[in-house]
């Protein structure tokens, strides 16, 4: 090579690189899935490198992107990846197209986690030269790939499905029973990292739920450890709070205390000196009960300050966190059922018009659209039960009217349970169970698998 | 720890329909027929809710009727046969002041219900008590039967058999004074209304309400003040406000008397005019309360049926000159009751006049057997049919016919006791004629008003129902 030409190929190189199209970069979970299933497939054998690439998903806005990521990893990996592109029989294109290889890929998000999968038919596409007669005959057998990696918020957004046309806004299932009163729900990732989990606290236990509403995990209430309260109540929250990821107080305790759910057991973490009322993206909020009740004090505070002052003389029944923030990142429910709603400032946002609750509600955007949803409760006790989902800040707030369910909703919260990446709400119906007490959980989705 | 689970489920303020918790404070208005006396042998609804307000059943009674722990740890089983039951206190108790409360306060309230220097109308739920007749006679200074076995502990041996004897423990004259969920203020007059103010040291925690007044109130006043928001609740015979509400299951006995000794000859037809009223009539027309009439001691809430073997009627005894009818003028309903027994009795021949008298002097008449036939309602309290027909043979008849009845009752239910019954109030001659109860009227926002089976209303559910959105 001459002395010249390294200089000019550098600025061939360079001139090529600024002139190529840019590539956005795919989501990182879409790469990695991508990249967890060209491993699976494996690097092309007996030069057999020509590969039509057949891409489906639940959700349309998903196919494009993951296409473009399964390319790049099968590419790197040496294939010659042709896009199929549509068309009604995949296998007969892949083989008229002189094709080695159809990888037909179906996509989609497990359901109540937080992952993407793909699922692959790895078929081989050319001509047998023992089985000439026979020429729809497959050369080898085909063969299963498959791969699952976490979902990040943008697959998560790629994934979700649209509703049916006419769908309601949100539909309400049962999704699990508990034997007892439920007193609080907090939703989050109490264990690993983007594994959700509903925590609920009734008066002998506190009790960790898959997505699912399969058990996790359990911790038994030491008996005498609080002082006797007419209402049991709790408060429970999800989130950091130092050793462990679950903070709860019970009315009656003189301290809250921080759980650390390791495996399938909950082991004290440490104490609070406050009741953690709630958490989400805006932030941890603080409280405390009225001594010998099972009401809380006017006092809000993200810190764990026993001198915070009340805000005022009433009492609360609770207050819910909106899991992603926004612009009602908070809703305080009073024992005059007055609800009031804060931004992530704690400062006071005027719904558009009055709105009411029973002591259950949540805050969860339910639509995605950046805005919590006020999940609500009756409030008439003389009236039956029925759960509203409520956009506080629109010109039509009801949103969503369930039909009658049975019990006494008295405790919610709101996160993402069906792992879609839009959060739902999980409410708790006291219910009578023979002669005892028991909680159906009910969950609350716009989440469009669910309505199906 | 299940047990106090269970206890305090069952004992949680009912839930409304709909998802609203309890909220505390404030002050809860209760009207009532007459103004509520403190002390023993609670007399109408208003007495009835402020000793239940003011003082701790040792037991209580659940949804379904079932004994749960009260101010007792668990609920005592039978030992001995029957004869003795073990009582454990729940650790940590005290009353209003912060006393602690112990077996020692058990044993003494046992004993000062016998007491023969301040004779108490409730002392039929101590009489079952080994060495009661003795203490109550001065023949002995300790009550035999009760050892206090530690500071929260005590053994009660029975005199006989009484496997009810649980069920004493959950009524009211048993409760622990000064424990209850709200303590009562002096008063300048007994007519003044009486405020109750809460107890925080309540074994079950502190009461939803701040403060309870209760008043005396006429009908016409009761209806007008829940109407205009001036009472939360009444618990009156007749309903009162437009908002219906439960009924208190009938539990006040009303029963006559007959006196042979003065009556002489003439009691045989007394006695058979009476057991001829039509009990039915009386319970509809007569008395202004929900009512029921009466076949045996037993109120049919406690004991449904009639006896077979009803007595029958005397044919050809001779008729008194002249019949005096003593009834209690401060009862409901007995000056009504009083004036168409009398109807019935002259229709049967008999020259009868009614005699009221109020409150003391009917019972001092009552004791001193200064009467031809009284009328005397008894309110109900033990909801087993041994314990209810002793407490009426005790208000009735004194100390010995209730040990008595008791004991012959002791164990019976359904036909056996119906038959028991029936046999007893023949004995004491008693003829039984309603059992009445009274409503309670609550304002829309009055909230945890459940009765119990006993007819309880527990003070200390009550709250009441904020809005502060529509």
């Amino acid at each position: 090579m001459s002395a010249t030409a390294v200089p000019i190929r550098l600025a061939l190189l360079v001139l090529a690189v600024c002139a190529a199209p840019a590539r956005a970069a795919s989501p990182p979970a879409l790469d990695a899935v991508a990249g967890a299933l060209a491993r699976e497939v494996g690097p092309p054998v007996e030069g057999r490198r020509a590969l039509l690439l057949d891409v489906e998903t639940r959700a349309p806005a998903l196919a494009a992107p993951l296409e473009t990521a399964l390319d790049a990893a099968l590419s790197s990996l040496g294939y010659a990846v042709t896009p199929l592109g549509g068309g009604a029989q995949p296998e007969r294109s892949a083989r008229a197209a002189g094709q080695d290889w159809l990888l037909r890929v179906r996509a989609g998000l497990v359901p109540g986690r937080r992952e993407v999968a793909l699922i692959g038919e790895l078929i081989p596409a050319w001509a047998s030269f023992f089985l000439q007669r026979r020429p729809d005959a497959r050369a080898i057998p085909p063969r299963i790939v498959q791969a699952r990696v976490a979902a990040d918020p943008e697959t998560l957004l790629l994934a979700r499905e649209a509703a049916p046309t006419g769908a309601p806004f949100a539909t309400v299932r049962t999704l699990a029973r508990l034997p007892g009163r439920v007193l609080a729900l907090a939703i989050g990732e109490p264990g690993e990292p983007g594994h959700a989990a509903i925590v609920a606290v009734t008066p002998e236990a506190v009790v960790v739920l898959s997505p699912a509403g399969e058990r996790i995990a359990e911790r038994l209430d030491l008996p005498g450890a609080a002082r006797p309260v007419r209402d049991p109540a709790a408060t429970v929250a999800v989130g950091d709070f130092g050793g462990g990821r679950i903070a709860l107080q019970r009315a009656g305790a003189a301290r809250g205390e921080v759980l650390a759910l390791r495996g399938a057991s909950l082991e004290p973490a440490g104490a609070l000196d406050a009741a953690p009322l709630c958490a989400g993206e805006a932030g941890r909020l603080f409280g405390g009960f009225e001594p010998g009740t099972g009401v809380l004090r006017d006092v809000l505070g993200p810190l764990v300050d026993p001198a915070t002052a009340p805000r005022s003389p009433r009492t609360l029944y609770g207050a819910a966190c909106a899991p992603r923030g926004g612009p009602l990142s908070y809703a305080i429910v009073g024992t005059d059922l007055a609800v009031e709603l804060l931004g992530p400032a704690l400062r006071p946002v005027a719904p558009r018009a009055p709105v009411s609750t029973g002591c259950g509600f949540a805050l969860a955007d339910l639509d995605g659209d950046g805005t919590a949803e006020l999940v609500v409760s009756a409030a008439d006790p003389a009236g039956p039960e029925r759960l509203r989902v409520l956009a506080p800040l629109a010109e039509a707030p009801l949103l969503l009217e369930s039909p009658t369910v049975a019990g006494a909703v008295l405790a919610g919260a709101g996160g993402d349970v069906t792992g879609d990446g839009v959060d739902d709400a999980v409410l708790a119906a006291i219910v009578q169970d023979g002669g005892s007490v028991a909680t159906e959980l009910l969950l609350v989705t716009s989440d469009p698998r669910e309505a199906r | 720890m299940m047990r106090a689970l269970v206890l305090a489920l069952c004992l949680a303020p009912a839930l409304a329909a709909a998802g609203v918790r309890p909220s505390y404070g404030g002050t809860i208005r209760i009207g009532v027929g007459t103004a509520p006396r403190l002390g023993d042998g609670a007399q109408g609804p208003g007495d009835a809710f402020v000793e239940r307000a003011t003082a701790a059943p040792l037991l209580e009674l659940d949804a379904a009727g079932a004994l749960a722990p009260g101010a007792l740890a668990e609920v005592p089983l039978p030992e001995a046969g029957g004869r003795a039951f073990r009582l454990r206190l729940r650790p940590g108790l005290a009353d209003a002041s912060g006393r602690p409360l112990g077996a020692a306060d058990v044993a003494a309230r046992l004993a000062a219900l016998l007491s023969p220097d301040a004779p108490s109308p409730d002392a039929w739920v101590a009489l079952p008590v080994l060495g009661a007749d003795a203490l109550a006679e001065r023949r002995a200074s300790l009550l035999a039967g009760v050892q206090v076995l530690s500071p929260t502990e005590l053994l009660v041996t029975l005199a006989f058999p009484l496997p009810e004897f649980p069920w004493l423990l959950a009524a009211a004259p048993l409760a622990l004074r000064g424990a209850g969920p709200f303590v009562a203020q002096p008063r300048r007059a007994p007519q003044d209304p009486l405020v109750l103010v809460r107890n925080d040291r309540h074994h079950l925690g502190r009461p939803f309400a701040d403060e309870v007044r209760v008043v005396a109130v006429d009908p016409r006043g009761a209806a007008r003040l829940v109407e205009q928001g001036g009472l939360d609740l009444v618990l009156r015979p007749e309903a009162a406000g437009g908002r219906a509400g439960p009924v208190l299951r009938a539990l006040a006995a009303t029963v006559a008397l007959v006196n042979p000794a003065r009556l002489g000859p003439g009691a045989d037809a007394a006695r058979s005019a009476l057991r001829a009223l039509d009990r039915t009539e009386l319970a509809r027309r007569f008395v202004r309360g929900p009512a029921e009439p009466l076949r045996t001691l037993v109120p049919p809430a406690i004991l449904p049926g009639a006896p077979h073997d009803d007595a029958p009627p005397a044919v050809g005894a001779a008729l008194p000159a002249r019949l005096a009818l003593l009834a209690d003028s401060s009862a409901p309903d007995q000056r009504a009751l009083a004036e168409r027994i009398q109807v019935k009795l002259f229709d049967r021949g008999i020259r009868a006049s009614v005699d009221l008298a109020d409150g003391g002097r009917f019972r001092a008449r009552l004791a001193a057997g200064d009467y031809d036939v009284a009328l005397l309602v008894v309110p109900v309290q033990a909801v087993r049919p041994a314990l209810a027909a002793g407490q009426i043979a005790f208000a009735a008849r004194g100390a010995r016919a209730a040990r008595r009845t008791m004991a012959a009752l002791a164990g019976l239910e359904g036909d056996d006791a119906l038959a028991a019954a029936a046999r007893v109030a023949r004995e004491l001659d008693l003829v039984p004629l309603v059992a009445s109860g009274v409503r309670a009227s609550p304002a829309a926002a009055l909230q945890g008003l459940a009765p119990r089976p006993d007819g309880a209303i527990d003070a200390g559910a009550l709250w009441l129902l904020r809005r502060g959105a529509p």
